[in-house]
């Protein structure tokens, strides 16, 4: 409970505001009532807002860092190891093989990270398992060829600046769902600023619906 | 998108009852591919799911004037009265779990969506619909087998054909991934099509009359004469469906040359088969 | 200050609508309803690349190009592969299912013992050297005639180490389980001289006249048979059918022509009696008969007249008539044999008889008829070095020609007269008639050694067993058998890595040999099964590792051989069935149900329909107005001089009165929940009966009591 309370006290300017309205105990209006109710209301609310997401996310660090950046300035796109298949489905994030179409011409470098990625997976020829920030529920079908190739959208558009990131932000697994917070998106109350910053369902069905006139039928996107 | 859409398809499907065999490939390809559980005594057919299952019709006549015939019964697709995309399983279901794609005119299932109530399995007149009163067990390992193509359900949901949905993503992320409009005619293709080793089954787009499944069941785009909520009536006299009086417009056609299978598709009063056996669809309209 | 009740009523109003605004319960809502959906051991497929690998199915000697797809390393479907010489497409459900039989809970693991009832874990190193031990001691007893070996196949490579294993250790005992093709050779032996085989050009014919033969329910290769069966009405050709029950292929049939079970030879006999009556028969053909034709020709007129021939199979005169003339006058027919699936047992007299039939109308090596070929032998294994125990052995005679033979000699013979047994992929104790003699015989071989990649009734019976590869997860040669026109030999592959501590059986027999050293382990000296297979497979090892098969030969072979009719002539007694009950009990061959090792998978039983199985019950077929007043899954107790049974019935018009018919490849007993304990095995309740001439077991039924139960 303490914990809460250090956290109301270190809220917004907006609670401090409501708290010293609540200090003039000599109006008779408002009573010992009055000031429990939004003392409450205030230490719910924020906890709701500010303690409630750190409670319901568990975070969990990659199996090593991984610099996007470095990587898109050597490959200049993402397509060259995020690509679609000759079939047309999409190959998610690149198997061991696919890094060493590169590092075996160019060796690892010697950070930590290259070292934990040589030591712990290339030598053992195991796969990375990487925590993907934008993984949907199994009962989704979703199809990359049909965006980037067909309607040529932008692998940010869905997906965020993560080209230019140097280093992978923890994965948030929410507690309840086991899916990432990027799929809700990091705003608590879902609000979103950008096209990236949310994966439901809703989202799909609105740009769908903008741009095709019809949120699509179930079978578009579900299996 | 909507069912006047240049674009659309109407997928659907003839079977040839007098070259199926009732060897049950058909039932096997499709329980495989899309991830159909088993238990361990299916002999309770009510309980047993079979997206496709064969059905055995007899002439009812005995020894040795007895004939037989196979029936394989997918979902019909239904394309509901006047083909308005109506299912009836579509109508009823109160959690839009099954919705009706105007874009391919197949009925989707979506089992997270479903909570069970079970009203499709009600409303749906060929018992194409299963419902899953367990839990899909499979013996320790075997679940490494499953397709990812198609989510597995769980206890409590309802399931059934879905023509393969999967196949038809597939392919047009091929055709995507080639730069081109639309799919060929073999690139979708069910699990029981592919399968059938007597070739029984034919599977393509009603509405392009280049398809064979076209060229075999010729429907008739306007209502039929004795009953306007028919739609899609074959004008190929050895061509009916289950049940087409009802109105449901099912996309899969049945073919037998022998008058009794195909009076077998429906029930009918003392000399009513008679009066309409020879309405197949009228013969002006192209 | 006074802190009063309200004061509580405002911190609990202010704490429900703290949270009301706060987007706790929006979320919360979320993420219930998500987890709703979420049920942990509901499995989820990992995804992949998709990629296929094409191989050869050797469920059964239909030998059908199979293409398994796979997702990165997990094969996850399979289908018929198009362009195959054999199916071109399409698939069985049996093949489809193959996955299942990877993945059996059946599937033996590791090596296994037997300790009392139970078996034990053992590594491949004891294991072996068990088996070597006791074979060393066979042979230091100077009787390696008292090893004997049953195999599931004449033909290809593995079968060829076991014939090699056995030749070198100084055993003749090698006997393979009836199977289509051993009666296809017998059948073309007895005709066209030995070495020979029979294959049918179905989808040419124009006329197929099918005695008993299930050409949609698994006779020959299922999937080419669907094929042309299904080309039949585009081709405008006709099948008739002759069996005593409306079967899927009767069903299927232009024309259903029931016949009291076991008269099919005395049809056939009558069919060419009437054929040499008209004068219907191919002159030029008959020319190339010998051996008596002359006096069988006699026979025919004077013992098969119309009204006889219509006494003896219960089919009107007029129909047996008009099918004669109608298969005569065709351009192109063919009758086929082999009742159901053709493995089961036959008798030879009916195969013979209805060959003679293609003989006689010239369909010999002719488009749409019977071609007649020299079994090819592909496969060029260097000479045996033969020591001298091993050449005395092997001078020393066999327990019989066929399985049954063997068996019937173990039962008979107070010493042992096997030391050691080994069985391969077959299943004698369930599939062979009177199943209870043939467990009797194995309780009296001291040493059984089972290959076989599941646990099964005969496995069950084994002192050792050593697990075999599934084929998914193994290279061999199949060659194809099944009554095909053409002969194809396909490339069976590992589209998998094996799963368990399992081996190929190939290299088994390496390992066998090596621990027996001396001249043995030098006719093995190849370093792994593989290594073999490139050797002995010589000239079209490339063509099999390049296109996955090699063709041996396609098209109509050239002129016809003699046909030598003795057989008939000598004019044989049919077969009759045992026992005294009023009814025939027949066995069924259902497509859904494989009779024979491997048992069914799980999708095939799921399949099967409930009038065929009925929770843990057999249901037998029983025509209406034999049944009287028994309806519909009443249980009844069917009793026979080899066993009773406990079943249900199923009120059929589609069975001829006066017979029962009940299905095979139920009843297995060893432990898979999903496909054993189910129904009665049909060969607890039929005896062999060995037919006269030929030695084969020719049970084609077993008369029958009923009660209800």
């Amino acid at each position: 409970m303490s914990k809460v309370e250090h956290k109301s006290e270190s809220g917004s300017e907006e609670s401090t505001g409501e708290c010293a309205a609540g200090d003039t105990k000599d109006d008779k209006g408002l009573g010992l009532g009055v000031i429990f109710f939004i003392l409450a209301f205030v230490i719910c609310f924020l906890s709701g807002t500010l303690l409630f997401p750190k409670l319901l996310y568990s975070k969990k660090e990659q199996p090593f860092n991984f610099d996007h950046k470095l990587h898109v300035e050597q490959t200049s796109d993402c397509e060259s190891c995020h690509a679609l298949r000759e079939d047309g489905s999409f190959n998610g994030i690149p198997k061991l093989a696919k890094c060493m179409e590169c590092h075996s011409e160019t060796p690892l470098g010697e950070t930590k990270d290259e070292a934990v990625f040589a030591e712990m997976y290339v030598a053992k020829e195991k796969e990375v398992p990487w925590y993907v920030y934008s993984r949907q529920p199994d009962c989704v079908f979703f199809s990359h060829a049909a965006h980037t190739k067909t309607k040529g959208m932008d692998c940010v558009t869905c997906h965020g600046p993560i080209g230019t990131s140097t280093t992978l932000k923890p994965y948030e697994e929410n507690r309840i769902t086991g899916y990432s917070r990027d799929i809700w998106g990091q705003n608590i109350w879902g609000i979103k600023k950008h096209s990236w910053d949310r994966m439901k369902m809703d989202d799909c069905a609105e740009c769908h619906k903008k741009e095709t006139g019809h949120q699509g039928y179930c079978f578009q996107c579900h299996k | 998108m909507n069912k006047n859409d240049k674009k659309a398809h109407k997928f659907g499907m003839v079977i040839d009852l007098d070259k199926c065999t009732g060897c049950g490939s058909c039932m096997v390809s499709c329980m495989s591919e899309n991830n159909v559980p088993f238990k361990e005594d299916e002999s309770n057919k009510k309980d047993s799911i079979t997206w496709m299952r064969v059905y055995k019709l007899t002439n009812g006549k005995s020894f040795p004037e007895t004939e037989i015939v196979y029936l394989p019964r997918p979902c019909q697709h239904c394309g509901g009265k006047g083909d308005h995309g109506h299912s009836p399983c579509v109508s009823v279901c109160p959690a839009t779990a099954t919705d009706y794609g105007y874009d391919t005119g197949i009925v989707s299932q979506i089992y997270t969506r479903c909570f069970g109530c079970r009203y499709c399995m009600g409303a749906c007149p060929y018992h194409a619909r299963y419902f899953n009163w367990w839990d899909p067990k499979w013996p320790e390992g075997m679940e490494k087998y499953l397709s990812p193509d198609v989510s597995p359900r769980m206890r409590g949901v309802v399931e059934k054909c879905s023509f393969c949905y999967h196949r038809y993503q597939a392919a047009k992320d091929k055709a995507y991934y080639d730069g081109r409009e639309d799919i060929e005619e073999n690139e979708y293709q069910t699990a029981c099509t592919t399968a059938c080793p007597a070739g029984a089954i034919v599977f393509g787009d009603l509405y392009n009359p280049a398809h064979r499944v076209h060229e075999i069941v010729k429907p008739d785009p306007h209502p039929a004469s004795i009953n306007s909520t028919v739609v899609g009536k074959s004008r190929n006299p050895n061509v009916f469906r289950l049940l087409e009086r009802l109105g449901t417009n099912p996309k899969v056609y049945y073919l037998s040359e022998r008058e009794w299978v195909r009076k077998a598709g429906d029930n009918y009063l003392a000399g009513e088969w008679d009066k309409i056996k020879n309405h197949h669809g009228s013969e002006s309209h192209g | 200050m006074k802190v009063d009740r309200r004061s509580f009523l405002g911190l609990g109003l202010g704490a429900v609508a703290g949270i009301s605004v706060s987007p706790v319960i929006l979320k919360l809502t979320d993420d219930s309803s998500i987890w709703t959906q979420n049920w942990p051991w509901t499995p989820v497929p990992v995804d992949g690349e998709v990629s296929y690998v094409s191989s050869v199915c050797s469920l059964c000697p239909g030998s059908c190009g199979i293409s398994v797809r796979k997702i990165d390393d997990r094969p996850v479907k399979v289908e018929g592969l198009d362009e195959y010489p054999i199916n071109d497409g399409g698939a069985c459900l049996h093949g489809i299912s193959i996955l299942q039989y990877l993945y059996d809970p059946a599937r033996i693991k590791t090596p296994l013992k037997k300790k009392g009832d139970k078996f034990e874990e053992i590594s491949w190193d004891d294991a072996v050297s068990m088996v070597a031990k006791k074979l060393s001691d066979i042979r230091s007893a100077k009787t390696p005639e008292k090893l004997a070996c049953i195999i599931d196949k004449d033909q290809g490579s593995v079968s060829g180490l076991f014939k090699r294993l056995m030749k070198s250790f100084g055993s003749t005992n090698l006997y393979t389980m009836p199977s289509f093709e051993s009666y296809l050779e017998l059948t073309a032996a007895a005709l066209h001289g030995k070495g020979t085989t029979i294959g049918f050009d179905l989808e040419n014919s124009d006329f197929v006249l099918s005695f008993g033969a299930g050409v949609i329910e698994g006779w020959g290769s299922p999937v080419s048979c669907f094929k042309a069966n299904a080309s039949r009405k585009e081709r405008g050709a006709k099948l008739y059918q002759i069996e005593p029950r409306l079967s899927n292929t009767a069903a299927n049939a232009d024309k259903w022509v029931p016949i009291k079970p076991g008269t099919e030879a005395d049809l056939a006999l009558g069919m060419a009696a009437v054929i040499l009556k008209k004068n219907l028969f191919d002159a030029a053909a008959a020319a190339k008969f010998k051996g008596g034709f002359n006096k069988l020709a006699a026979t025919l007129q004077n013992d098969y007249s119309l009204s006889k021939t219509s006494e003896i199979t219960g089919i009107k005169e007029t129909d047996i008539e008009e099918t004669a003339t109608l298969f005569a006058k065709a351009k192109m027919p063919v009758a086929v044999f082999g009742k159901g699936r053709g493995d089961g047992s036959q008798s030879l007299k009916e195969l013979i008889a209805v060959h003679s039939l293609n003989c006689l109308v010239g369909s010999i090596n002719r488009k749409g008829g019977a071609f007649i070929q020299p079994v090819k032998n592909y496969l060029e294994f260097p000479e045996e070095s033969m020591d001298d125990a091993a050449k005395e052995g092997i001078a020393k005679p066999k327990f019989g020609q066929y399985v049954h033979d063997l068996f019937e000699k173990v039962n008979v013979s107070s010493q042992p007269a096997v030391e050691a047994l080994f069985v391969y992929q077959s299943n004698p104790c369930y599939a062979l008639h009177d199943t209870k003699t043939i467990k009797q015989a194995f309780g009296k071989i001291p040493f059984v050694v089972s290959f076989s990649s599941f646990m099964d009734e005969t496995a069950g019976e084994a002192d050792i067993i050593l697990p075999v590869h599934t084929f998914i997860e193994r290279l061999e040669d199949i060659p194809s058998g099944a009554g095909l026109a053409k002969m194809v030999v396909g490339l069976s592959k590992p589209v998998v890595k094996p799963l368990f501590n399992t081996k190929h059986p190939g290299d088994i027999l390496l390992l066998i040999a090596k621990a027996l050293g001396g001249s043995i382990g030098k006719n093995f000296e190849w370093a792994s099964y593989d290594k073999c297979l490139e050797t002995v497979a010589g000239s079209i090892w490339k063509s099999l590792s390049k296109s996955g098969h090699a063709i041996l030969a396609k098209g109509v072979p050239e002129a016809p051989p003699e046909v030598d009719m003795t057989f008939l002539a000598g004019n044989p007694a049919s077969v009759q069935s045992n026992g005294d009950g009023d009814l025939m009990l027949i066995p069924i061959d259902n497509m859904r149900l494989p009779s024979s090792a491997p048992a069914a998978a799980p999708f095939s039983i799921k399949t099967v329909s409930d009038e065929v199985l009925k929770g843990k019950d057999t249901v037998v077929e029983i025509n209406p107005k034999t049944a009287g007043s028994l309806k519909n899954y009443d249980y009844v107790t069917l009793t026979t001089p080899v066993g009773t049974a406990k079943v249900m019935i199923n009120l059929n018009d589609g069975m001829m009165p006066g017979v029962i018919g009940m299905v095979k490849g139920l009843g297995h007993t060893f432990d898979n929940k999903y496909v054993s304990n189910k129904g009665v095995n049909i060969n607890d309740l039929i005896g062999p009966v060995i037919e006269p001439g030929s030695g084969v077991d020719a049970a084609f039924g077993i008369k029958v009591k009923i009660s209800r139960a």
